[in-house]
């Protein structure tokens, strides 16, 4: 998938039928994913997305030359998109969500997106919720980090690029989130067992 | 190895991405500690659940993003002239005299705004918009997509949509209106890179000192045009050749721009002829509310 996706990048600047749509359509999943994890609002999210790949193509056919095309790294050079953009809409939007939601509003909170779990049983689906719900409270880098490294699998090099950070200080920090998740976790097990 | 080290190797550990040796030494440790052999349980278990959150978009913009990349473009002609009319789904974006060649209007038009323009037809509703922006007629509203624009060139490009036919404003009131009354020549530059022009009109818009001033086709042109919307030049430059700015009415004391729908009522015997504003000032006048010229700066 990796190499396609960068060959992609070439076939947009050379302006091939249809190229860029491929591109739209194997990234914006992902990217909708990624981004509603920082932003937590489906309407933000999507409307980032679509800024995201305008982007993107304003980039590949305007500004990039051949050369710079053919070596572009498309998935991390994608999120980086998304990811400013992301965060210039959460600028706008900060005194809302600077902060992670407090406990209590999530008693009742439902994911805006359900994730594709019809199939599985009940329990599971009851317990990938109290996830998510515990992912959602997490602050803004924890929550990108988890779902970078757990949910997309994403590799340290392509985080890294990502997000800016080396891949150091990455592993530590991956470590920390997957711990807050898991604590978070079970702090709201204990409640609902208390209750 | 201590804990810590060897905890944050753990996901790598999982995914298999730990060199060996490195590997060899944190299943070393976690077979000694109990503690972090039950933080990797926790920890893969939590690995392979996460993946199941990932959600879909509830709708796909595919369509969005190519008609975003994509705008349409079509010819409008009216009696005096045609014109190619560039548009995406929120308005107009570009306006363009048909003396320029297709391929150098798609190219210019690509350069600029980094999109491709495929012929479509023009929506009725914004070819009878620019039909009457040809015609010199008013509009009731301009659906024009300038919101790619510098910030600045919009302001702009939107207070020139304020000017009615038939009459001029100076730059310099542009500026004003704008909130930056010392960027006079910025407004130059930004209706001389009026993407829409005949619709948006920059030809309204002439310099302080006289003179109806440049035009991107032409001061011919520009000439043409104000004159086919009744505006009277011949007068405007008899009077600031002669050093004269505003009109003024002697009965009611307000000073006006000389094409000023109020302006062009003033009697010939009330009609009094100003300099400029401190002019105005010393004669005690006040500025018109419609046309809002500019007052002696304080």
């Amino acid at each position: 998938m990796a190499p396609h996706a960068d060959i992609l990048a070439l076939a947009v600047h050379r302006r091939e039928d249809g190229a860029f749509e491929l591109l739209v359509g194997q990234f914006e999943q992902q990217l909708f994913n990624y981004v509603y994890r920082l932003i937590q609002n489906v309407h933000d999210a999507q409307e980032v997305v679509q800024d995201t790949f305008l982007r993107a193509h304003k980039a590949l056919t305007r500004q990039y030359d051949e050369p710079k095309c053919a070596a572009l790294l498309v998935r991390p050079w994608l999120y980086r998109i998304a990811r400013n953009l992301a965060m210039n809409k959460r600028r706008g939007l900060r005194a809302k969500i600077e902060q992670p939601l407090p406990p209590e509003e999530h008693v009742g909170f439902k994911p805006a997106v359900r994730p594709p779990t019809l199939l599985c049983s009940i329990e599971t689906r009851e317990e990938l919720e109290r996830l998510d719900r515990a992912l959602a409270t997490l602050p803004v880098e924890a929550r990108e980090l988890v779902f970078l490294r757990f949910i997309e699998e994403m590799s340290y090099a392509d985080i890294a690029k990502t997000t800016g950070l080396g891949e150091a200080v990455l592993r530590g920090k991956v470590f920390r989130s997957l711990r807050q998740l898991r604590d978070t976790l079970a702090s709201t097990e204990e409640r609902s067992h208390a209750m | 190895m201590r804990c810590d080290s060897a905890l944050i190797r753990l996901d790598e550990l999982r995914a298999g991405e730990l060199p060996a040796s490195e590997a060899k030494q944190v299943r070393e440790h976690l077979a000694t500690c109990r503690e972090c052999d039950e933080d990797r349980e926790t920890f893969d278990a939590l690995a392979t659940k996460l993946p199941s959150l990932r959600c879909e978009s509830p709708t796909s913009c595919v369509e969005a993003v190519k008609e975003l990349c994509s705008h349409g473009y079509d010819v409008v002609e009216s009696d005096a002239r045609a014109v190619r009319v560039a548009f995406s789904s929120r308005g107009i974006t570009r306006v363009s005299p048909t003396g320029v060649s297709e391929t150098k209007f798609r190219d210019e038009y690509r350069e600029r705004f980094g999109r491709e323009l495929e012929a479509r037809e023009l929506p009725a509703a914004l070819r009878t918009e620019v039909e009457k922006a040809l015609r010199g007629e008013r509009l009731k509203k301009a659906d024009v997509d300038i919101d790619e624009l510098p910030e600045f060139e919009q302001k702009v490009l939107r207070k020139l949509l304020e000017i009615p036919p038939g009459e001029v404003r100076t730059y310099a009131w542009v500026a004003r209106e704008t909130g930056s009354p010392a960027a006079v020549r910025a407004v130059g530059n930004a209706c001389a890179r009026n993407p829409v022009p005949f619709v948006v009109p920059c030809h309204r818009v002439v310099p302080t000192s006289g003179g109806v001033g440049n035009y991107g086709f032409g001061e011919a042109m520009k000439r043409e045009l104000l004159a086919g919307e009744g505006v009277d030049i011949a007068t405007i430059e008899s009077m600031s050749k002669r050093g004269f700015r505003y009109v003024a009415s002697s009965t009611t004391g307000i000073y006006c721009f000389p094409t000023c729908r109020d302006a062009k009522r003033i009697r010939e015997e009330n009609r009094v002829l100003v300099r400029d504003e401190r002019d105005a000032e010393a004669k005690g006048l006040r500025a018109c509310l419609h046309c809002r010229p500019l007052k002696r700066s304080a």
